[in-house]
């Protein structure tokens, strides 16, 4: 039988000031008819450029070296333009990364669904709008007719992947390209989506490469699985084997920095002495209008304990509430509701002294905007040495305390990697010598690998300074192996909060069951 | 400075610029020993010479040298446009930074009044100030810089809400930085891109600005030979002599490109993640 696609020997070079930057080499994969190929890597392996290089969408400065891509019979390297408008969508579709930014925001759902409807399948206005609705109900959208009539901003993330899901499957390709399709959704919206994609493909029997950095989900998605590291394919198995016969290091090491909540890697038992408690935290967005009345509270009366030395977890899906917690205990939000910290009672950012600044410190989530782009590494970290009375000497020693050569210093931040920008944000943290550290989804945008070392680094500097820890994260595998303590929120309140002994057991909160649901230890 | 230099010069727009720009800075500094004849030297039987051997740029209706004139004027356009610019741009970026930064409420009076300053038009607002201050370049330039502030406050404000949003701002804040570290030290050098376009932009304008002041005999005086002024007065001579028009203009036009190229070049070269 002839391979929906057909992947062989391929290469790809981008050219760029500083020469030319090889992408992918010998890639060769088949994608049998049907089949879900899963294709694993780092960032900056190359496998979304695969993925546009399979569209024919590449940039201008990517050359081809070699290889073949076919499309069953189709060589799709030699197709014209106008060919291309003839084989994109409609014999080989491709759902992507953000869907927020997918769907075209000045047209209406129907419009977008439609038209691929009435170029791909040569409908008429008539069917391809009852179709639309036809396809819509089928991926469970609620009344798809209203939906049909709504702009994109007008319904959730995960209904309008579910919207390119529905558009993509409505076309009948033979292949479609799932480019990191739950990566930017919550966690019980992701697993929501899968379960759709397992049921959909199981109905129509459509091949597809399904792209993702994350081994653990490939084992519930994709038949095979080919792990792709700097442009190569290191290793390609059955995904049922892949976690328990891995053949390639690299795979090994990539299985071995999936966090499994079995593994703790904490030990200790924090002190009893209460550090920092906070009582009837109300973050409020916005105010009421002369028309319209305020919206609902961020977060509502909220209460947190964190003793001295203690990892909590916060977790939640987005829109939880958990960011307000951080930012309210940090003075960034305006919040209602006391903080008592080290003797002193706080009710606003006002009250927050240098020392409160000093001892409770922040970690955003976002690596690349967390540095300002134009101060260099070394006066980014004298900052905190300056204003909290330190001296700036110390600038190697804090790099050399997140494990980077003191030669960073002189370095801006756009020369270094997500990883490492983040490790600089961590020693500006502790360059403060601070007694809370509050980590807001710090390890979310990272590879599996480099999240792994930052937890390595944040539980060493915890060992040297002692600092607590408030872990605000959506990942509940990764919190239940280093938390004393998780706390559960949900619309703003604090649904669950339960020592990490008491986490397995019987008497959780139905929604915390759910969350626990829907990220699934992995396989093997 | 060298090292920001090279890395204008690595495009062709960013060598023209320079060019452009380097040869005004003569003009400026020159000009006046540099021109053939006086600027005010005038030829009964020379008028309105075409453009030839003896007046290479042509003659005025008094028979004064175009070129002489520009060469001397030059000084007394291009410095004043570009102090006018200067203090405008710093004036409206500061307001629009901290307005940026304080948010909320006092964002909104601040933003009001200078909606409110805005809606009176530019060359009024000047008008207004030139009339209250007295004629002469000096209150021209004040007056110029205070028209534009309003402009770059807006410009720069929606540049900055973006900027308060980053991380990098939360932290200092959260850090407790004064807020005079956050505006200059943080948030200042990452809205400075599209300060630099609009002000290279305005000072354009503000050698527009200053010709209808000087026209409407607020700015120089006659028989100065300030850039703008020279395309007031040839204004009722242009189908006889176009060129006592066109050469002004195409000195204006010039020196505004010069501006907006090195402006652009400014803007790439300052950026550290722009590597190519």
């Amino acid at each position: 039988m002839r391979a929906a696609l057909t992947i062989d020997n391929y290469g790809l070079d981008y050219l760029t000031a500083s020469g030319v930057v090889p992408v992918l080499r010998d890639v060769s994969l088949a994608i049998a008819p049907g089949e879900v190929l899963g294709l694993v890597g780092e960032s900056g392996s190359g496998k979304s450029s695969l993925a546009w290089a399979l569209m024919r969408h590449l940039p201008a400065n990517a050359r081809e070296i070699s290889g073949s891509l076919q499309l069953g019979d189709i060589d799709l390297q030699s197709l014209t333009a106008k060919q291309l408008t003839a084989v994109r969508g409609r014999r080989i579709g491709m759902v992507f990364q953000d869907p927020s930014t997918a769907l075209n925001p000045t047209l209406t759902i129907g419009r977008q669904i439609t038209e691929a409807l009435m170029r791909h399948r040569d409908l008429n206005a008539r069917d391809a709008k009852a179709l639309a609705i036809e396809l819509l109900g089928h991926v469970e959208l609620r009344d798809p007719a209203a939906v049909l009539r709504r702009y994109p901003h007008e319904i959730s993330g995960g209904e309008k992947q579910r919207v390119i899901i529905a558009t993509a499957f409505g076309c009948r390709p033979d292949v479609i390209l799932f480019d990191e399709p739950t990566t930017a959704l919550d966690v019980i919206t992701g697993a929501r989506i899968i379960d759709l994609f397992a049921r959909l493909r199981a109905e129509t029997g459509v091949a597809a490469l399904y792209i993702s950095h994350d081994l653990a989900m490939m084992t519930r998605v994709a038949d095979r699985v080919a792990v792709i590291r700097h442009g190569r394919i290191v290793e390609q198995a059955k995904a049922s084997e892949i976690f328990s016969r891995p053949q390639h290091d690299y795979t090994r090491s990539l299985i071995a920095a999936v966090p499994r909540p079995e593994r703790r890697l904490v030990h200790d038992i924090p002190g009893t002495d209460v550090l920092l408690q906070a009582r009837g935290i109300e973050v409020q967005y916005g105010r009421a209008g002369l028309f319209r009345a305020a919206p609902p509270p961020a977060t509502k009366a909220v209460d947190i304990d964190i003793r001295a030395g203690e990892i909590v977890g916060v977790v939640g899906e987005s829109g939880s509430g958990k960011s307000s917690i951080a930012r309210a205990l940090t003075g960034l939000a305006r919040f209602s509701g006391a903080i008592s910290f080290d003797g002193g009672t706080l009710r606003g950012a006002g009250d927050m002294g240098a020392g409160y600044r000093r001892d409770v410190q922040i970690v955003f989530q976002h690596p690349d905007s967390s540095l300002n782009p134009r101060h260099r590494i070394g006066e980014i970290l004298s900052r905190p040495l300056k204003l909290y009375g330190g001296d700036t000497a110390a600038v190697p020693r804090l790099l050399e305390q997140v494990r980077l050569p003191a030669s960073y210093a002189t370095r801006w931040p756009h020369q270094l990697s997500g990883g490492e920008k983040q490790r600089v944000a961590i020693a500006r943290a502790f360059a403060a010598r601070p007694r809370l550290v509050i980590c807001d989804e710090i390890t979310a945008p990272l590879d599996v690998s480099v999240q792994a070392q930052i937890i390595d680094l944040l539980l060493a500097l915890r060992a040297e300074t002692g600092a607590a820890y408030l872990f605000i994260t959506h990942d509940l595998n990764l919190i239940r192996q280093i938390a004393h303590r998780i706390v559960v929120m949900r619309h703003g309140q604090l649904v669950d909060s339960r020592a990490i002994d008491a986490f397995g057991t019987d008497d959780v909160h139905p929604y915390t069951r759910e969350l626990m649901a829907a990220s699934p230890a992995p396989v093997g | 400075m060298t090292e920001l230099l090279q890395r204008m010069i690595r495009k062709p727009q960013g060598v023209i610029g320079l060019t452009l720009l380097v040869a005004l800075a003569i003009l400026c500094l020159l000009g006046p020993w540099l021109a053939p004849y006086g600027p005010e030297k005038m030829d009964f039987l020379g008028r309105f010479r075409a453009p030839g051997w003896q007046n290479w740029l042509g003659a005025d209706q008094f028979g004064r040298d175009v070129l002489s004139r520009l060469l001397s004027g030059a000084r007394a356009t291009v410095p004043m446009a570009l102090a006018a610019t200067l203090a405008g741009s710093a004036i409206g970026a500061v307001i629009g930074i901290g307005s940026a930064y304080l948010g909320g409420k006092s964002d909104e009076a601040i933003m009001r009044t200078n909606d409110a300053v805005m809606a009176i038009p530019g060359l009024l607002m000047a008008l207004l100030l030139v009339s209250t201050l007295g004629n002469g370049a000096g209150n021209a330039v004040v007056a110029i810089a205070l028209a534009f502030a309003p402009g770059m406050a807006r410009v720069t404000r929606s540049v900055a809400l973006a900027v308060r949003n980053q991380d990098y701002v939360k932290a200092a804040v959260a850090r407790g930085e004064a807020a005079a570290h956050v505006i200059f030290r943080e948030m200042l050098p990452n809205v400075m891109g599209p300060i630099i376009i609009e002000a290279t932009i305005r000072v354009s304008f503000a050698v527009m600005l200053f010709a209808t002041l000087s026209f409407l005999g607020l700015g120089a005086q006659p028989p100065a030979s300030e850039w703008g002024l020279m395309v007031a007065d040839a204004r009722q001579y242009m189908h006889r002599a176009p060129w006592i028009l066109i050469a002004p203009s195409a000195a204006i036009a010039l020196s505004a490109i010069a501006f907006n190229l090195v402006g652009d070049a400014l803007r790439d070269a300052l950026n550290p993640r722009d590597d190519r």
